[in-house]
């Protein structure tokens, strides 16, 4: 059997394992060690051990216990209602306006935490049922929590990009600055879709009525404080790490603090808040990181079969296809992978092979970190797996139905997808930061 | 052909020798049962199986809601080396210190995440499935799982044994000894399958109608 073969093989036969609804990490696993067997015998019995020991010297994986933490504190504490309270007063009386602050919110929360699900639960939490109760139509809402939402993995700092860096061997500094543009014209891009479609359909997002919108200037200007917390919070992380006194991870721990110092100091770190937050990072952290851990060792089998180099050679010489050809099938495969594959999963087990083939193909890995931040994006929203769209079912109120949520995504997934064409044909969009930064 | 869902569990000693034993004989009415042969008024987990999943839950659980706490040893770690870094000498043994930390939190902690059924599956199929069929396919399926851990574990501890035999230590100015961490990870490990074991016996308890 020749070893694309085999790689196929592999491949195919966790699909079907995944399918069995086992705990993912449980069929990635298992396919990697019995492959490794089978190929290397008692020597490839310590792949499986021998990846943990990777993964413990993978350091800039330690920012993840540390934004889970920071991102439940953020959420359950529900310190960021003021920060809502800021946007509802000052972008109420705009149609739509609602919804552009939300994403603004959104974008706001991106700042402080690397997760999509803290932006989530906060905007689930927090502005949904606002929005509803001023009239605001439910497919609109829900759309826009779902995709601002998404742009917590791509502003910085984003946990997805630090997994896409592990993978890629790239500096996660740089993909970071790299992540900065594409998020904010993304944001952008949304709030220009609300604005039109607002204009053109007053009755999706009405203006608050009168007797809400006329607040006095001393109380406008005197909740623009809330603006302080994420600019505190993102300070906090960003200016040691900037000026090289500390590393990400210590700055993503000073984050973690400065998020935990917030909610006592507002009073709102109660026993339960503390309870959840400490109890859910250790089980979201331990569901990614036997994940990883797992799809390293079938990494590492398939590192060992050269299945990259195979593919590689298949579509450059077999097929005859040129880079852009193959980049831009890649990308559509990918989205339509990320259609019924786990985003986690995605993460994990496509990246290291498609990753490695870009850089064959001879792309910057920078620049396509983004792409491939975009691309999960979407497919955290796409139907019928989709990581947004199961969260938003567990914390949308019942009169908001699955058909809703699934038809609210549709405009924005068309946003994401334009978004993520801009910067296939303008890489500047993602590069001019880290290159004006670092000088590269 | 979930009737007998909530059929009590006899701690007798005469449930020791097998599943299919004890009073089934006695108090099943004969043309009720034909359905499912392994279905039975009575059918009893064995004494033995039930005091393991009672007694390895009960160690799991209790370690994972110590080692849950680990994130503040973790950040705890972290938040010195920077202030050592910026205003005395920065220290030698954090960075690795930190990522010993990491690998104890999740490795330990992992048997009390899969109690709390954190570890994400793939839903597709599963997530509209009845929970007996969810039983019948987990209990096939954890075999995979615990075979994965196995290897991981038989890994471990032929890596551990080189470590204690030769004295291995991490390349790096700290040169810390590498067998306590990998012994913690052994130890992890074994938890992490005794924890699946657990879970087998508990998809078998559900297909049976057995509560637990």
């Amino acid at each position: 059997m020749g070893y694309e073969t085999i790689a196929i093989v592999m491949f195919a036969l966790m699909m079907l394992m995944l399918m069995t609804g086992q705990r993912v990490f449980g069929a990635i696993g298992f396919v990697a060690v019995v492959a490794a067997l089978l190929l290397w015998g008692r020597g490839g019995s310590d792949l499986g051990f021998a990846a943990a020991m990777k993964l413990m010297k993978w350091y800039p994986l330690l920012t993840l216990p540390m934004f889970i933490f920071m991102g439940y504190v953020l959420s359950e504490s529900r310190i960021a209602d003021d920060l809502y309270r800021m946007f509802h007063v000052w972008m109420g009386p705009v149609k739509g306006g609602l919804a552009i602050g939300t994403i603004g919110l959104m974008v706001l929360v991106s700042a402080m935490n690397g997760l999509s699900v803290a932006g989530m639960a906060i905007g689930a939490t927090i502005a949904l049922p606002e929005l509803l109760r001023r009239g605001y139509d439910k497919r609109m809402v829900t759309g826009v929590i779902q995709a601002g939402s998404a742009l917590g993995i791509l502003v910085p700092p984003s946990v997805v990009l630090v997994l896409y860096a592990l993978i890629a061997r790239q500096p996660v500094g740089q993909l970071w600055l790299a992540g900065v543009f594409p998020g904010l014209m993304m944001a952008g891009l949304f709030m220009l879709y609300i604005t039109i479609r607002c204009q053109l359909q007053p009755e999706l997002g009405p203006v608050l009525p009168k007797s809400e919108r006329t607040v006095p200037l001393g109380e406008k200007l005197r909740l623009l404080r809330a603006g302080l917390l994420p600019i505190i919070i993102f300070g906090s992380m960003m200016i040691p790490f900037v000026n090289g006194w500390t590393s990400l991870v210590e700055s993503s721990a000073i984050g973690a603090l400065a998020a935990f110092v917030a909610a006592v100091l507002k009073g709102r770190m109660t026993r339960k808040v503390f309870e959840t937050s400490v109890r859910q990072t250790l089980a979201i952290t331990c569901m990614f990181m036997w994940i990883i851990l797992a799809a390293l060792g079938f990494g590492a089998v398939f590192d060992g079969l050269g299945a990259v180099r195979a593919i590689e050679a298949l579509f450059s010489e077999q097929l005859g296809l040129n880079p852009w050809t193959t980049l831009i099938l890649m990308q559509v495969s990918f989205l339509l992978m990320g259609t019924f594959l786990d985003d986690t999963a995605m993460l994990v087990i496509v990246a290291p092979l498609y990753v490695p083939l870009v850089g064959a193909l001879g792309f910057d890995l920078i620049w396509y970190g983004v792409l491939y931040t975009i691309t999960t994006q979407i497919a955290y929203m796409t139907p019928p797996f989709g990581y947004n769209l199961f969260l938003m079912r567990a914390m949308a109120p019942p009169e908001i139905r699955l058909k809703d949520i699934y038809s609210s995504i549709i405009p924005f997934v068309g946003v994401m997808i334009l978004a993520l064409g801009l910067v296939m044909v303008f890489p500047q969009i993602a590069l001019w930061f880290p290159e004006y930064v670092y000088g590269r | 052909m979930t009737r007998r869902v909530s059929a009590p569990i006899h701690l007798s000693p005469t449930t020791q020798t097998g599943i299919r034993i004890g009073n089934s004989a006695v108090s099943c009415p004969v043309a009720g049962d034909m359905d499912d042969g392994l279905e039975g008024q009575g059918h009893r987990l064995p004494d033995l199986l039930l005091r393991y999943v009672r007694i390895v839950d009960a160690v799991n659980h209790r370690l994972g809601r110590v080692i849950m706490y680990g994130i503040f040893v973790i950040a705890a770690i972290l938040l010195w080396s920077s202030i050592s870094k910026t205003f005395f000498l920065p220290s030698l043994w954090t960075l690795e210190m930190a990522q010993f930390a990491m690998v104890a939190y999740y490795i330990l902690g992992g048997p009390y995440s899969i109690q709390l059924g954190s570890n994400v599956r793939m839903d597709l199929f599963y997530g509209s499935w009845t929970d007996r069929r969810k039983a019948w396919f987990d209990a096939f399926t954890v075999l995979f799982l615990i075979f994965y851990l196995g290897v991981l574990l038989y890994g471990g501890i032929s890596s551990t044994a080189y470590a204690f035999e030769y004295g291995e230590r991490s390349y790096s100015s700290w040169r810390p000894y590498m067998w306590p961490i990998k012994t913690l990870m052994c130890i992890g490990i074994l938890l992490m399958l005794l924890q699946s074991l657990s879970e087998l016996v508990k998809d078998v308890a559900k297909l049976k109608g057995i509560e637990i």
